[in-house]
C-alpha cells in the first residue's frame, strides 16, 4: 500500500497537534477530524485494520483535506501528511473504492481534448483554462513578447491529487511529449498546480522534462513597468510557498515594480489559497470552497477596496466567485502597470 | 448516554440539538466521532495505538453563540446526558474525553475577537478561539496576551482558562488565572452568568476563581475578558550552567527573591541538561544544570535587571556563563521539543509529574519522586526542570519515561503499569508539600488524588459541584468528582 512509504509521518502526526491552527479546512468545519492529527491517527487505524480503507467517513474526511502543505511547513522535521492523504487516495483508486462523485470528477478530466501549440520564441507559456479564466494567460501574453502556447489539454496533476495515479501519469506523458515537442528551452506556467506537477509529481511518476521550469512570476522578473503597482496585499500560493520551499518570484517581481507588499490578515502562517492544493475541492464540496473564501474576505482590512494579488489562478477565481474582494493575478497586475 | 444509537430517543435528542443548531453543526459521523475520543493523554493514544476503542461521544455540538450553549444544557438536563465541553482537544489529563459518551460541546465555533480595549489594555473574546489566533489578533493591534505556552497553536482560550494554563513568560505575566478580568458562564442548569468586571474587589468572594481550573465540571465558560500587554521594547536571556542541580535551584531562587521581575527563568537538572538541552537545543554540556533566564520591557530598564542577575548568577553562585546567545537558543527553540520526533512518543510510556511547591520544599518534592521512581522502575528514566518561578517557589516539570521494549503490549498491562507510577510520584510529592498540579490539570488522569490533597476540603468542593450541578451532567468522573 501506498500509506506504508509514510509510515514515519503516520506515526508522528497521529498524536501531534502543533499544526492545528493552521489546518484550513479544520478552522471552517471546526472539527477534529478536518485535522492532520485526526486524519493521521485514522490512517493509522487503516495500517492496523485494512478493511478501515473503505470506510464512507473515512473516505469523505480525506477528500475534503485542504492539502495546504503549511501543516508540513510548520512542522520542525516537516512530516509530510500532505504526502499521507495523497497515498490513501492512491490506494483507495487501486483498491476500487472511490467513491462515485469522485469518479465522476475523475472521468471529466480524463475526457481532455488534445492539446495545440501555436505561436513562435524560445519558451513554452502552458494556458491551461484556470488561466485563461482568471485573465494571467491573457496579461502574461501581453508582458512576455514571443513565446509559444500550449493550450486545451489536461496535465493529469487533477487526477494524481484524486488518486488516479495511472491515469494522471499517462496524460503527464502526453503532456510532457507536446512540451519537449515544442523544443522550448523554458517552460512557463501561471497555473502553480502545474508548475508543481512539473517540478515535483513529473519525478515521482518516474517521468521527466528537459526544459527549466518557470513560474510566469519568474519569467517576468526582469519587467519594468512604466507606473508603480502602489500598495498590494499578496496572498501566498501554497504551491508556491509550502510544496517550492518559498519560491519568492512572485513577491520579487511585485516589489521590483514598485508595489508595497502590506501584510494580509494577521499573519504570514496560515493558507489563502481556497485549497488550492486540493485543485479540485470546488468540484468535490464547493460549499468548503466557499466558506473557506470567506474567511479569508473576513480577514481583509478593507475588503472593498483592498487590492489583493495572487499568484495562483485557482485562487483568483474561487475569490472572485465567493467573495466581492478585488483580486488580481501577478500578470494582471504588471500588466496594467506596464 | 444512557439511550442506544438504535433507540429512537437517540433521534428525538439529535432533532432538539439540530433544531438549536442546524444539521450541520450536530456531528454524528464515525471520523468525528473518533476525533474526540483520542486526546494527548497517553492512555487513550496507547489504547488507540493498540488497536482497542475509545470512548466516544454520541453527538458532536458546536455551537457558535452563548445562548445556543445555554440551550443545549437545558435538553442535556431534561434528559440527563453527560456534557464535555472540548476545546482544542491538547490537554494531556484526559480532561476532555467523553468516558460517559453523551455530548461533547466543541467550543471552536466560538471564535469571536471582539478587539482590544486600548484604554484598559484588555481583549475580549469568545473561548473557542485557538490561543494562537488570539494572539495573532492581538499583535495585529501591537499587543500581546503574554500567555504563550507550546500548546498555543492548538489549544483554545478556553481550554487554558478550565485547567489554568500557564505559559513561558508565567514568572512576570502570571499564569492564565492572573490574567482574566471576567468570565462569561453559562452553568450546567443551562443559565447564563457573568462575574465582576474587575478582578480586584471586595465585594464577597471571587466567583470568577471558582470557574478557573474548574474543567468543565462546574459549568462552560463561553467569553472572557484578559489583560493585554504592550510588545516590550526589549526582550532578553542569559543562561549559566551551575556545578549542580542544588546550586542552580540556589541562585533561582535567589533572583526570585531579589523581585528583579524576571519573565523567565527555567532550570533542568543534571541528566535533562545533558539530554534534553544537547538534543533540542544543539548545545554540548556534559555535567552540571543549566539555568537560564529573561527579563522584558524598556530597554534601559532590561540591562539594569540583567546588570544586577548577573551578579547573583555570578558572584553568588559562581554560576558558568553561557552568554545571551545560551539563553536565546532557549528561546528560539523552546517549542521545538513538543514537535515530534523530539517529544516522546508511543512505543514510549511517558507523562509529566508537574507538581508546585514552595522554594523550601521544592528539592524535597524533587527527590522524593525521584527516589521512588527510580526505585520502584529501575527501567524508566526520570528527568526534570523547573519551568515556572514564583516570589515563594517554582513548579516542577517531571518526566518519566519507559522505552518501549519495557511497555508491555497488553494494553490493560500497560495502563496498569503507567498508574502505579503516578500513584507512587504523586503521593510522594503530596507528602513532601508538593501540589498537583500547576499547569496541566487535573481531568482522569489525577483525580484519585483529589481527595489526598484536599483532605477535608475536598467535600467543600464536593457541595459546589452538587449545587451548580445537581444531575451531575458536567464532565462526570473527571476532577475528582463522582462518575455516572
Amino acid at each position: 500500500m501506498n500509506i506504508e512509504k509514510y509510515t514515519d509521518s503516520i506515526k508522528a502526526c497521529r498524536f501531534c497537534f502543533m499544526c492545528r491552527h493552521l489546518s484550513a479546512i479544520g478552522n471552517v468545519t471546526f472539527t477534529e477530524a478536518d485535522t492532520p492529527r485526526v486524519r493521521a491517527s485514522m490512517i493509522y487505524g487503516v495500517t492496523m485494520y485494512p478493511e478501515r480503507l473503505t470506510e464512507p467517513d473515512l473516505i469523505s474526511t480525506m477528500y475534503r483535506s485542504d492539502l495546504s502543505g503549511c501543516c508540513r511547513r510548520n512542522c520542525v522535521n516537516h512530516y509530510d501528511e500532505v504526502g499521507i492523504t495523497l497515498a490513501y487516495r492512491a490506494d483507495l483508486v487501486d483498491a476500487g473504492a472511490a467513491p462515485a462523485n469522485i469518479k465522476a470528477i475523475a472521468a471529466e478530466l480524463k475526457k481532455t481534448p488534445a492539446w495545440t501549440v501555436s505561436g513562435s520564441g524560445k519558451a513554452v507559456y502552458v494556458a491551461d483554462d484556470y488561466s485563461v479564466e482568471s485573465g494571467a494567460a491573457a496579461a502574461f501574453l501581453k508582458l512576455a513578447g514571443k513565446v509559444k502556447v500550449v493550450k486545451g489539454g489536461s496535465c493529469g496533476k487533477g487526477l494524481w491529487v484524486l488518486g488516479f495515479r495511472k491515469d494522471a501519469k499517462a496524460l503527464a506523458k502526453k503532456f510532457v511529449e507536446v512540451l519537449e515537442s515544442t523544443k522550448a528551452d523554458t517552460v512557463v506556467v501561471s497555473h502553480t498546480g502545474i508548475f508543481d506537477l512539473l517540478v515535483n509529481t513529473l519525478p515521482e511518476m518516474g517521468l521527466k522534462l528537459k526544459a527549466k521550469v518557470m513560474h510566469s512570476s519568474e519569467y517576468l522578473a526582469g519587467i519594468k513597468t512604466s507606473k508603480k503597482i502602489g500598495n498590494v496585499y499578496y496572498l501566498e500560493s501554497d504551491f508556491l510557498r509550502n510544496y517550492n520551499d518559498d519560491y519568492a518570484f512572485p513577491k520579487t517581481v511585485l516589489k521590483a515594480n514598485g508595489a508595497k507588499l502590506k501584510a494580509f490578515g494577521t499573519n504570514d502562517e496560515e493558507s489563502y489559497s481556497c485549497a488550492e492544493g486540493a485543485l479540485v475541492l470546488d468540484k468535490i464540496e464547493p460549499e468548503l470552497v466557499e466558506k473557506l473564501a470567506k474567511y479569508i474576505e473576513a480577514r481583509a482590512d478593507n475588503p472593498a477596496k483592498d487590492v489583493i494579488a495572487v499568484a495562483s489562478p485557482y485562487t483568483k477565481i474561487q475569490l472572485k466567485k465567493y467573495t466581492s474582494l478585488n483580486v488580481k493575478t501577478i500578470e494582471e497586475l504588471l500588466a496594467a502597470a506596464r | 448516554m444512557l439511550v442506544k444509537e438504535n433507540n429512537y430517543m437517540y433521534e428525538m435528542i439529535r432533532t432538539e440539538l439540530t433544531d438549536i443548531l442546524g444539521d450541520q453543526f450536530v456531528g454524528v459521523k464515525d471520523a468525528d466521532l473518533f476525533g474526540h475520543s483520542v486526546d494527548y493523554y497517553w492512555i487513550p493514544e496507547m489504547w488507540h495505538d493498540r488497536g482497542m476503542e475509545t470512548p466516544k461521544p454520541d453527538f458532536i455540538c458546536h455551537p457558535s453563540t452563548t445562548e445556543e450553549v445555554a440551550k443545549i444544557m437545558k435538553i442535556a438536563n431534561q434528559y440527563k446526558i453527560p456534557v464535555v465541553p472540548w476545546g482544542g482537544g491538547s490537554g494531556s489529563q484526559g480532561g476532555a474525553l467523553p468516558v460517559y459518551g453523551g455530548i461533547i460541546m466543541d467550543m471552536k465555533r466560538m471564535n469571536k475577537f471582539y478587539g482590544v480595549d486600548k484604554e484598559s489594555l484588555t481583549v475580549r473574546c469568545q473561548t473557542g478561539i485557538i490561543a494562537k489566533h488570539l494572539e495573532w489578533n492581538c499583535n495585529k493591534e501591537g499587543y500581546s496576551t503574554m500567555h504563550l505556552p507550546a500548546s498555543i497553536s492548538c489549544a483554545t482560550i478556553g481550554g487554558f482558562l478550565a485547567h489554568r494554563g500557564t505559559g513561558v513568560l508565567s514568572t512576570k505575566y502570571g499564569k492564565i488565572e492572573d490574567m482574566v478580568m471576567s468570565l462569561e458562564v453559562v452553568t450546567p442548569t443551562g443559565e447564563i452568568i457573568r462575574t465582576l468586571p474587575v478582578p480586584r474587589h471586595a465585594s464577597g468572594p471571587d466567583l470568577t476563581m471558582l470557574f478557573l481550573g474548574s474543567e468543565g465540571t462546574l459549568g462552560i465558560i463561553t467569553e472572557v475578558t484578559l489583560k493585554v500587554h504592550p510588545q516590550p521594547e526589549a526582550r532578553e536571556f542569559r543562561a549559566y550552567i551551575f556545578k549542580d542541580f542544588h546550586t542552580a535551584m540556589s541562585a533561582g531562587a535567589e533572583l526570585m527573591r531579589s523581585r528583579l521581575q524576571p519573565c523567565a527563568i527555567r532550570l533542568y537538572d543534571e541528566t535533562e541538561t545533558k539530554t534534553h538541552v544537547r538534543k533540542v537545543f544543539g548545545m554540548e554540556l556534559q555535567q552540571g544544570a543549566y539555568l537560564v533566564f529573561g527579563f522584558d520591557g524598556r530597554k534601559d530598564i532590561v540591562a539594569c535587571q540583567m546588570r544586577y542577575a548577573r551578579e547573583i548568577m555570578e558572584d553568588k553562585y559562581h554560576g558558568q556563563d553561557l552568554g545571551s546567545k545560551g539563553g536565546d537558543l532557549w528561546w528560539e527553540n523552546k517549542y521545538k521539543f513538543f514537535y515530534p520526533p523530539f517529544m516522546f512518543h508511543i512505543p514510549q510510556a511517558f507523562g509529566t509529574l508537574d507538581t508546585v511547591a514552595t522554594f523550601t520544599n521544592i528539592e524535597k518534592v524533587y527527590y522524593a519522586m525521584k527516589k521512588v521512581v527510580n526505585e520502584n522502575f529501575p527501567q524508566a528514566r526520570f528527568i526534570g526542570h523547573f519551568s515556572h518561578w514564583y516570589e515563594w517557589g517554582c513548579m516542577l516539570y517531571a518526566r518519566f519515561i519507559f522505552e518501549g521494549k519495557d511497555v508491555p503490549k497488553d494494553p490493560r498491562e500497560a495502563a496498569a503499569l503507567y498508574n502505579r507510577v503516578w500513584d507512587l510520584a504523586i503521593r510522594a510529592a503530596i507528602a513532601n508539600g508538593g501540589v498537583i498540579n500547576e499547569h496541566h490539570g487535573v481531568g482522569l488522569k489525577l483525580g484519585r488524588y483529589m481527595k489526598d490533597l484536599y483532605g477535608s476540603a475536598m467535600p467543600v468542593l464536593e457541595g459546589i459541584k452538587k449545587q451548580l450541578d445537581p444531575n451531575n451532567i458536567m464532565n462526570p468522573g473527571k476532577m475528582g468528582f463522582k462518575g455516572i
